[in-house]
């Protein structure tokens, strides 16, 4: 059997189980793992903040122009992905239990201003997901269901890094982030993007990126959490271990929530210990899953698309009524 | 018969200045004279954003201009391309319909060697086993691997086919197979079938220049190969980056406030 015939075949029994959760094609996601109502709940920042505090210092080493190297393949987070980024206990198959994504606050939630959290909250109720609390109306879908796709989520599935002088180039699924390091600055504030602007800088052994310029049009997870167009991200990425980044993002927007808040979990590299979630690259790990481990095309990426195979789905999606998430405008 | 001698010599090195001299925008082989830099790997360093300044991503051959399409030379040697006849019938129809029929308007991947002479720049990242292109069109990345593996198997339909790569001398040489048949070469209809075969070849000419040359061979559409080639030029300016152009979002956000948008009526 060839791998693009299992991996769409694969696809395509995910597409008919997934069809009562209205499409969630997902083009930045990982691969989809389904989980049943017992399975353990999975640690995120709460125990990793533990365990990277025991962990001794590591100096990573450099590239020929010497700053750290982060090159390879690393996996996303374990469990459930960024389906919903605060503490839960099971929801769905998709869905399973997992500490808050959120290191800072403590309590592990988003910190929103008051008209942001009931703007969360009807976002949510209004996914028709089969979620509870939700009032059965349809209202927003899932932007990346519609493959529109923008930061932070990117960060959350797994990616290659390459680094050149001057230059992180971070390859996922099917899209990519440059980040320059080489000191330019930000471009005009009226540009804005769905991966925003970034602007990389290391600090000892950290990669610092500051992104700003974002048009805060998606999503921070699938259950609605949003930010906006004034939101600004820093996100810090240290080799902690030979085979771990420490990811930390730390998300800003006065206009949405009462204080800078900060998300984080450890990526492994692919194919050296947890990071269930989606390796690296989607059909190499469906490769690697399904194919002899002497298949010669294990570690190559081959070709994704979303919005080619999705045009049933964006249909359905239109005709079911979901509106068109625009980015939130806070209240006067 | 010194003199003789001389101004022979005289000749000769004119004649090898004005052979040897790069000339730029002009058709040149792939055995030029410029040795560019190496990588690490030791490979000849195409690395960086280029573009092309053609009008091939409206017609691949020469054109007249209409409104919001300029007038260009096209980028076919002979400017002919030798479609079968039932071919080049369907070319004009294409042509008539290309509004509704040409699937860069519904912002799927717009296919090889499209992609390339699209008016957006693209990075080539050089690694051992690999040249990855990002483009700044709908984040598009085109993997070229280099690591001996042939084509997999087939019967296999992809936008952008199966590129594998390889270096003769200093030029990036790739083989590309495994089309669709849902992509064109231009707006004006110039179409081909899932039996596609690309020859591209990526040659520095100078530390600013790659020709870009495309051998196509297509027995279901052509009676022959034909071959398209152009300069691709690095980007001066200061702090470019690619940037974004997320096609797919900006046609459905548009559609979405459409009453009665077609797009969610055709299959």
């Amino acid at each position: 059997m060839r791998r693009w015939l299992i991996a769409t075949l694969a696809a395509l029994a995910a597409a008919l189980f997934m069809w009562p959760l209205a499409g969630r094609a997902a083009g930045g996601d990982p691969p989809q793992a389904f989980y049943r109502p017992d399975t353990p709940k999975f640690p995120q920042a709460r125990t990793w903040v533990a365990q990277k505090a025991k962990l001794p210092p590591y100096r990573a080493p450099r590239t020929p122009d010497g700053v750290p190297d982060l090159q390879g393949n690393w996996n996303g987070p374990v469990g459930g992905g960024n389906d919903d980024l605060e503490e839960h206990d099971y929801i769905d198959v998709t869905t399973p239990p997992q500490e808050s994504y959120v290191s800072d606050p403590p309590d592990g939630k988003v910190p929103y201003t008051p008209w942001a959290l009931a703007k969360r909250n009807e976002i949510r109720a209004g996914l028709a997901r089969g979620w509870p609390g939700e009032t059965g109306q349809r209202l927003y879908t899932d932007p990346s269901s519609l493959c529109v796709n923008g930061m932070p989520r990117l960060a959350f599935g797994g990616q290659e890094i390459i680094q050149k002088p001057g230059l992180m180039i971070l390859l996922t699924a099917n899209t990519y982030r440059v980040i320059p390091t080489d000191g330019r600055a930000h471009m005009g504030s009226d540009a804005k993007f769905y991966f925003g602007n970034s602007r990389g800088r290391w600090e000892g052994e950290t990669l610092v990126v500051d992104i700003t310029g974002l048009n805060g049009e998606t999503w921070i997870d699938s259950a609605g959490n949003f930010y906006g167009p004034n939101t600004h991200m820093v996100e810090r990425m240290t080799r902690v271990e030979a085979n771990t980044i420490d990811y930390v993002i730390t998300i800003d927007d006065p206009t949405i929530y009462t204080r800078p808040w900060t998300m984080t979990y450890p990526k492994r590299r692919s194919g050296t210990g947890p990071g269930g979630n989606a390796g690296a690259i989607p059909n190499a790990v469906a490769a690697a899953a399904v194919a002899p481990a002497a298949d010669p095309y294990a570690k190559e990426v081959w070709e994704n698309t979303c919005l080619e195979g999705n045009h049933d789905n964006v249909v359905l999606l239109k005709k079911l009524g979901f509106k068109w998430f625009d980015a939130v405008v806070p209240p006067k | 018969m010194k003199r003789w001698s001389a101004g022979l010599s005289v000749a000769l090195a004119a004649f090898a200045l004005f052979a040897l001299a790069p000339v730029p925008g002009a058709a040149q082989t792939a055995t030029g004279t410029y040795t560019p830099p190496r990588t690490a790997e030791g490979q000849p360093d195409l690395q960086g954003i280029w573009q092309v300044l053609n009008t091939a991503a409206w017609d691949i051959q020469d054109h007249s201009a209409s409104l919001g399409v300029p007038a260009g030379r096209g980028v076919v040697e002979g400017n002919a391309i030798p479609y079968t006849p039932a071919a080049l019938a369907k070319k004009q129809e294409n042509f008539k319909n290309r509004q509704t029929l040409d699937t860069e308007n519904r912002c799927l991947l717009p296919g090889v060697p499209r992609i390339t002479y699209m008016p957006y720049p693209f990075r080539i990242v050089q690694q051992a086993d690999k040249v990855t292109i990002l483009h700044e069109y709908s984040r598009v990345m085109r993997y070229i691997y280099m690591n001996g593996n042939p084509h997999p198997e087939g019967p296999i339909d992809w936008f952008l086919g199966d590129s594998r790569g390889r270096w003769e001398g200093n030029s990036l040489v790739v083989d590309v197979i495994h089309f669709n048949d849902e992509t064109w070469f231009d707006r004006a209809g110039n179409f081909h079938s899932d039996a596609l075969h690309l020859v591209e070849r990526f040659t520095p000419t100078g530390p600013d220049h790659l020709l870009y040359e495309v051998t196509v061979e297509d027995p279901k559409v052509f009676t022959r190969p034909w071959k398209m080639s152009m300069p691709l030029y690095r980007r001066q300016e200061k702090d470019i980056e690619l940037l974004e152009y997320e096609c797919g979002a900006y046609l459905l956000k548009q559609e979405w406030a459409k009453p009665d948008s077609p797009y969610f009526n055709t299959p």
